[in-house]
């Protein structure tokens, strides 16, 4: 960083902006000089006589008012367009406080689609259809899981899209006869969780880049046979990739407390991940959790807000163009 | 450089008709001499001659016309009082400088004055310098006049000042002399018009206006001028402006208005010389016009 400002403050000396305005003045001088000689070589110049048989009339006072003007306008005009020009050229910048994280989100959402769940998965693309109208540069997947996972689709930012594929998987979820296992149950058992989860932390393609990354994991942790990855050892492939982890678990209930375990070592996961951990057992509360783990994100994730300089061409754009329309429209009025 | 005596001498050669012969033979001796002079001879009349001078008795005797001669009792000398400043090295009304048209209207009255045995004296100068050169009576010397006059007239020349002129004639001679004054399209104050009318009296006078250039001119629409006197140049924009037309015509018009009203005041014959080509009739009208003036 200091690096940087004695670059720049070797660059740019005090006697600069002086020695420009010399350079200016001399370039000026010999300009005015060198016209001056040529209209005196060249140029020939009618001589008459009296020129005040016109210069004395009121009308040419007149006329050589309006003449001036002109002049002055004109020269103001390109002094105008060229000052536009210099303060263009100096790209105007105004500073100006922005949390690029929020921007460079990247969110899968990792759905358990076993049948208990689905209600609750429709809940959060439901959620998810709506926020990406709000969205811009976060990227959205969508990752379907039961006993293998398959990407529904990929990270992207094409928020056209993202609504309809979410649309469209919405529908399934609401046709009672279609089902969603196409390529979801490869593996060996059903809801392998673990597995689901290690492959949600997969599909982030970009793990050298500066972006904050999440998985919204809806599952009820309710393991029906041998999986690769237990939760907690996918829990920690999470934690290496610096991937947080949030929990929906609609089976985390009063009712069913023979899950209790496994909901407490969901919970573990998930925080241990920096995520939050969310028991609920109304899928209309999704939306809530939804916003709420947004809103979380945001808090969590921006830290200090970044100084960013923005180009601000606009003005000095449109006196530029100001200026150089109204040095045209004069020096056609001088010539015509 | 071709003799500027012998343009003079050829533009009025061109113009060698019946008025132009009679002025090189016995009209300009008319004009400026009057009757009042001994009687020479007699000889026979030719056309242009003034019928007055028509020795009838003899004429009656002879058979065929016979007109009187006289003899000048003494020799007129003709003062040439030549602006040479750089304003007469300025455009004229035709777009030739009027320096060549004043040069030309010089030469031929100083060749009628010497073809009568008149004198020549220059009175030619500039805002800087007078210059007197004494009389002469022979075609050379007013070869050097009409030349002197021509390499004095450029736009390096000081500025022109007629006043100064006629205020070292009027101070410098006493003869009653013929004076005849080339300047321009000037405005004649009150200090010009005060010197006129002391000169009026002292001398006979004719005054040639060398008409200057019209400067709204399409002519000379798509370049730069300046004024010679000032060296301000006037802008292209402004010289293009129809509205300054009318404006302009009129000031000119009251302009030589007011010196022609001045001039026929003071008795003063005048003439205006647009372009080389009306130079010899502008002169023929003038000494016209000097002939019938009441004196």
């Amino acid at each position: 960083m200091t690096g940087e400002f004695t670059n720049i403050t070797t660059l740019i000396n005090w006697w600069m902006p002086g020695a420009a305005a010399l350079v200016g003045a001399v370039t000026l001088a010999i300009v005015i000089l060198l016209r001056k000689r040529r209209a005196r070589d060249d140029a020939p110049s009618v001589p008459i006589a009296h020129a005040d048989r016109l210069t004395a009339l009121p009308s040419y006072r007149r006329a050589l008012r309006r003449y001036r003007a002109l002049l002055v306008g004109s020269i103001a005009a390109v002094l105008i367009a060229v000052l536009a020009g210099v303060a263009l050229a100096a790209r105007p910048a105004a500073p100006a406080l922005a949390q690029p994280e929020l921007a460079t989100r990247d969110i899968v959402l990792c759905l358990d689609v076993s049948g208990s769940m689905v209600d609750y998965d429709a809940q959060i693309v439901d959620v998810f259809a709506e926020l990406s109208s709000q969205f811009s540069g976060e990227r959205l997947s969508l990752v379907l899981f039961n006993a293998s996972a398959v990407t529904y689709f990929p990270l992207s930012s094409d928020y056209a899209y993202i609504t309809r594929q979410l649309e469209r998987i919405r529908e399934t979820f609401e046709t009672p006869d279609e089902t969603i296992e196409s390529g979801t149950l490869l593996g060996d058992g059903s809801s392998l969780i673990g597995d689901g989860l290690a492959s949600c932390t997969l599909r982030f393609d970009t793990p050298e880049a500066e972006r904050s990354r999440s998985i919204i994991l809806a599952t009820d942790n309710l393991v029906a046979g041998d999986s690769i990855y237990t939760l907690p050892e996918a829990g920690q492939l999470a934690i290496e990739k610096d991937i947080r982890v949030y929990g929906i678990n609609p089976g985390d209930t009063l009712a069913r407390d023979y899950l209790a375990d496994l909901a407490e070592e969901f919970r573990t996961v998930t925080e241990g991940t920096g995520g939050t951990y969310y028991a609920l057992d109304d899928p209309d509360a999704v939306p809530g959790i939804v916003e709420r783990i947004t809103a979380e994100q945001a808090a969590a994730l921006p830290g200090a807000p970044e100084l960013i300089l923005g180009d601000q061409p606009r003005l000095p754009f449109v006196l530029l163009l100001l200026g150089v329309l109204a040095t045209l429209v004069l020096q056609w009025r001088l010539r015509r | 450089m071709t003799s500027l005596l012998r343009r003079v001498k050829t533009k009025l050669a061109i113009h060698a008709h019946r008025r132009v012969r009679g002025l090189l033979d016995g009209e300009y001796r008319s004009i400026f001499h009057g009757r009042t002079i001994e009687f020479d001879d007699l000889r026979p009349y030719v056309a242009g001659d003034e019928p007055r001078d028509i020795d009838w008795k003899a004429t009656a005797r002879h058979g065929a016309p016979l007109v009187r001669r006289y003899i000048a009792t003494r020799k007129q000398t003709v003062l040439l009082l030549v602006d040479t400043g750089r304003n007469m090295a300025a455009l004229a009304e035709s777009g030739e400088t009027k320096s060549e048209l004043s040069v030309l209207a010089t030469g031929i009255i100083g060749y009628l004055a010497l073809k009568h045995g008149d004198r020549l004296v220059l009175v030619s100068g500039d805002a800087e310098h007078t210059k007197f050169e004494p009389p002469a009576s022979t075609e050379a010397a007013l070869e050097r006049l009409l030349r002197q006059i021509d390499s004095a007239t450029t736009l390096q020349a000081p500025r022109s000042d007629l006043t100064r002129l006629l205020q070292f004639v009027a101070k410098s001679f006493t003869r009653r002399m013929i004076v005849l004054v080339v300047a321009d399209d000037r405005a004649l104050g009150e200090t010009e018009a005060r010197l006129l009318r002391r000169l009026s009296v002292q001398h006979e006078i004719l005054w040639l206006s060398v008409g200057d250039a019209d400067l709204l001119a399409e002519q000379w629409a798509g370049q730069r001028m300046h004024d010679v006197a000032t060296s301000v140049a006037l802008p292209m924009y402004l010289r293009a402006d129809p509205a300054l037309r009318a404006d302009f015509d009129r000031s000119v018009a009251e302009r030589r208005d007011r010196n022609e009203a001045l001039f026929a005041r003071l008795r003063i014959s005048s003439a205006r010389l647009g372009s080389t080509v009306d130079v010899v009739p502008s002169l023929l009208r003038l000494l016209e016009l000097h002939r019938h003036a009441k004196r």
